[in-house]
């Protein structure tokens, strides 16, 4: 069998083996190792094993991953995402569509101190939907504005996914997250005009919520402080060049919990919930990690990410039509897996075609962790989406992905202007020297 | 007619770096030598594996050879770390000559697991910094990237801290002020932007990293008597030098290339400055002495001997 | 993650506490490298001085924490898995997927312990030593080895379960799994 065949065998096996519901990670390196010894031989393949799995998680530059999963985890449970939706919604809860805003706009301020898009859209499925739900927002929109504003935590800074793209690809994780925040903010700005939109299309959908005197009103926003203090701590501590990334990680961690205590909205029971929350997680994330890791070193004995990059280069369709191509076989995959898993299987195949067609690397970062995210709320198979339903119960699959439908619409003419505007990007990581 | 053969040869360096082509040109070599029978692939830029588990890959058989930093593991090769110290190598070109001429009595031991090649060093690097380092008092306070474990305990030693980094985020750890100085060789200064965050070079050899180029002994065992033979032919001290040439003149040239540039302090130290220097980093030979002789080795023997093959190959220092 | 208090699961058995214990030891960890970490960058702003070895610990207890969370994860189903099929699948050809999925599991974790035996035998072998201090490794490795061990024990446990108690296992709600 030429090593060719054998790699798309490798293929046709992972796909099946992940449908069959064999964890991602588990998967990958089950038919990186076979594929390898059958190559190589069986006695390196297992030394593969041992070697890639210990050298992984001893790998100081991943302690990046964990560090700011405990950060997220740790203002999960301290209530700011609470206090971040009551400010919003008292500034401009009273307005039509005005509960919707104030959802996007939390959703932003919680990103910008938790890097977890499924994390964001759980919290404000249980702070924010039943508050829209209250002032009769239609469930359609009330959960596809959640499904949305959700995939704002792994955009804006700090993001694991953006993590996890840099260590693949031997980017810095500090321009990356800076390269985030620009987009981010765009995206917000396009969720609240398509917010607009539907109340001029629909004014009676989505109704006015409460108005509350201005003594009531400014107390509330007294309240969000302590992310303030936390998120210009952390990322202005990245962007000054205080600490490095994994160490940015740690002193967030840190900080949330210091935040936490002092403002009494930590206890034991919530500690062991944030550390174990934080466990886990990780601990998924690194199987993935090793697996990938196992999966790609196969993958370089075939040779086949140089012959990707030949045949891609060989189409004559232009950069621009094989990465229009990267995309679409991005929002296909989306149908399937998650973000996270996404990136980890394909970064290391498609990231030498994206350098040799001159792309810039970090905005490529931008690009597909916002294509990824995407296929976090379409359909079938979204997990913001399943995380929304999970807490939501009396809503179905269909009337989520209804309401979501308008703002992947957004979503994907975003991609384009950040596609056809490489600096909105580029700008900020650029100022960082 | 000989079995062709296909060896994986691994490397951790990214693609650009001069030392990938000097392994390329040595491995058409043995093709050629080979009449074609001995084919490689060269696979760059961790690839294959993590650079501190090049020992281990060529040891069992993840890659045919393997480019290893044997100072990565400190403790595990003991006698190696002996060129690790500092003020000893003059220059790389003949250094490279001078440690595979020395090691090799003691590389079937202390690397039995692997098939020895050759051993070669880089062109001997020194403190790049973002303020002026002349005596060793100078360290107390400092926080340094240093390059091997011995340079970080020569650090410690000397009142100093530590940071750890790769070579990549050395740049950014120096401009954040996370450190203050690094060392590294000359040319590699320019190749990750360094020369745009420090401006003191200490203009002494101060140290070297060995390297060694091993291949895994079963895939050696499995060659025809004359495909081991051409092996054997390029597994010399001359093919040491040869492929540690372009590296070491890349590296010394960068001294030139900073010097050129504005901003930028190059100063020599006096016969007495040097002096206090050996003196300083003297405890750092008597500690490495203790881990020679737990594997029954006299280290004054080890030490002389390496002193000798340095004096003879014109790079002591 | 979620504002809302978790719901407390019903627990039972020497099993169960024993599931609990390694999901503590876990957690305890990542706290530790927060710490480890916070305590650096304190020490080296404030001070300008450092822990020795700090570098090394802090990545040793890495792979300690993930390790032992492996065990904590594999047991409760809280892998990254691609649930299209299962989603649409009956009940009883839900249980088939469960089963085949864990068995592999089972299988893949049990060849890395093995492997990892290996590798920290050869740590020990090698005298390979921590960077300031030159203190042995090959306690961390074991440490973090145990974790792996661990995880076969309780992947094993939740095979049995599966097939013969299926009632007795909990799985991972959505938002505990993949975080993005
Ligand atoms: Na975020
Ligand atoms: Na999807």
């Amino acid at each position: 069998m030429s090593t060719d065949a054998i790699a798309v065998l490798g293929f046709v096996v992972l796909f099946a083996l992940m449908l069959l519901r064999v964890p991602v990670g588990m998967a990958m390196g089950l038919v990186g190792v076979t594929g390898y010894a059958w190559i190589v031989g069986p006695g390196p393949a297992l030394k593969l094993v041992g070697q890639t799995s210990m050298r992984t998680v001893t790998d100081y530059t991943f302690g990046v991953i964990p560090m700011f999963m405990l950060m997220g985890a740790l203002v999960s449970v301290s209530g700011v995402s609470r206090e971040l939706f009551k400010a919003a919604n008292s500034m401009i809860g009273h307005l039509r569509g005005g509960l919707g805003v104030a959802t996007v706009l939390a959703c932003g301020g919680f990103a910008a101190i938790c890097g977890s898009s499924v994390a964001t859209a759980a919290t404000f499925s249980a702070v924010a939907y039943p508050e829209m739900r209250r002032f009769n927002y239609p469930q359609s929109f009330s959960t596809g504005v959640i499904a949305a504003g959700g995939t704002l935590g792994a955009i804006l800074p700090p993001s694991t996914v953006l993590a996890v793209y840099a260590i693949l690809t031997q980017q810095d994780i500090g321009k990356l997250f800076m390269a985030g925040i620009v987009p981010g903010i765009l995206a917000m700005a396009m969720y609240v005009m398509t917010i607009a939109i539907i109340v001029r299309v629909r004014p009676d959908w989505l109704p006015a919520g409460q108005l509350r005197p201005w003594a009531e009103r400014l107390a509330d926003l007294k309240n969000v402080w302590a992310p303030l203090v936390l998120f210009v701590f952390v990322i202005g501590g990245l962007y000054g060049g205080f600490f490095t990334p994994t160490e940015a990680g740690g002193v967030g961690a840190s900080g949330a919990f210091i935040l936490g205590l002092l403002r009494r909205k930590l206890d034991g029971p919530k500690i062991r919930e944030a550390l174990l929350s934080a466990t886990r997680t990780a601990a998924a994330v690194f199987t993935v990690l090793i697996g990938a890791l196992l999966f790609g070193y196969f993958l370089t004995i075939t040779q086949s990410p140089q012959k990707l990059t030949e045949f891609l280069t060989s189409l004559g369709i232009g950069r621009y039509g094989v990465l229009a191509l990267i995309m679409l076989m991005y929002l296909v995959l989306g149908c399937l897996m998650d973000a996270m898993a996404m990136i980890i299987l394909t970064v290391p195949i498609i990231f030498p075609v994206i350098v040799h067609l001159g792309f810039d690397p970090i905005w490529f970062g931008v690009i597909i962790v916002m294509t990824v995210e995407l296929g976090l709320i379409h359909p079938p198979v979204g997990m913001n989406v399943f995380v929304i339903k999970s807490v939501v119960k009396d809503v179905s699959f269909t009337t989520i992905f209804k309401g979501v439908l308008p703002f992947i619409l957004t979503d994907i003419l975003r991609l384009v202007i950040l596609i056809a505007f490489p600096i909105i990007a580029l700008w900020l990581p650029t100022k960082m020297g | 007619q000989d079995k062709p053969v296909n060896l994986k040869m691994s490397s951790w360096v990214p693609a650009q770096h001069p030392l990938n082509p000097s392994l390329q040109a040595w491995a058409d070599d043995i093709k050629k030598a080979s009449n074609g029978t001995i084919t490689a692939t060269l696979f760059p830029s961790e690839q294959l594996g993590k650079a501190f588990d090049h020992y281990d890959m060529a040891r069992d058989g993840i890659a045919d050879f393997a480019y290893i930093n044997p100072g990565y593991q400190p403790g595990r090769f003991p006698i190696m770390a002996g060129a690790s110290l500092p003020f000893l190598f003059a220059n790389g070109k003949g250094g490279s000559a001078a440690i595979d001429e020395w090691y090799r009595s003691y590389a079937a031991k202390e690397m039995k697991d692997v098939k020895f090649c050759f051993a070669f060093v880089h062109d001997p690097g020194t403190f790049h910094a973002r303020k002026k380092i002349t005596l060793p008092t100078d360290i107390k306070g400092m926080k340094i990237r240093p390059a091997t474990s011995t340079i970080g305990q020569m650090v410690t030693s000397l009142g100093g801290t530590n940071v750890q980094a790769s070579a990549p985020e050395s740049r950014d750890m120096l401009e954040r002020g996370v450190a203050d100085a690094i060392t590294f060789p000359w040319g590699s200064i320019g190749l990750f932007g360094i020369d745009k965050v420090v401006s003191y070079h200490m203009d002494v050899p101060l140290y070297v990293t060995p390297f060694v180029w091993a291949m895994n002994q079963s895939k050696y065992d499995s060659m025809s008597p004359a495909q081991k033979k051409v092996i054997d032919d390029h597994c010399t001290s001359e093919w040491a030098e040869k492929v540690a040439t372009p590296w070491a003149d890349f590296e010394f040239a960068g001294r030139a290339k900073i010097a050129g540039q504005a901003g930028h302090e190059i100063y020599k130290l006096t016969p007495e400055q040097l002096d206090a220097w050996r003196k300083a980093t003297a405890p750092g030979e008597a500690q490495w002495a203790e881990g020679v002789k737990k594997v029954s080795q006299d280290p004054k023997a080890v030490m002389d001997a390496l002193k000798a093959s340095l004096a003879k190959n014109k790079s002591a220092l | 993650m979620n504002d809302a208090a978790a719901p407390t699961r019903p627990r039972v058995g020497v099993m169960d506490r024993m599931i609990n214990s390694i999901e503590w030891l876990a957690a305890m960890f990542v706290g530790i490298v927060a710490l480890n970490i916070f305590l650096a960058v304190v020490l080296r702003k404030f001070f300008n001085t450092s822990i020795p070895d700090s570098y090394d610990f802090g990545r040793m207890l890495l792979g300690i924490l993930i390790f032992w969370g492996i065990a904590a994860t594999s047991y409760r189903g809280g892998h990254i898995t691609v649930d299209l099929v299962w989603t649409a699948a009956g009940p009883r050809m839900k249980r088939w997927i469960d089963v085949f999925a864990t068995l592999v599991l089972l299988f893949v974790v049990a060849v890395q312990t093995a492997m990892l035996f290996d590798k920290v035998r050869g740590t020990y072998v090698d005298n390979v030593l921590t960077y300031d201090m030159n203190i042995p490794t090959w306690p961390f490795y074991a440490v973090a080895w145990l974790g792996d061990v661990s995880a076969v024990v309780l992947i094993a446990i939740r095979t049995y379960r599966l097939i013969f108690h299926p009632e007795l296992l909990e799985e991972t709600k959505p938002e505990m799994k993949a975080d993005e």
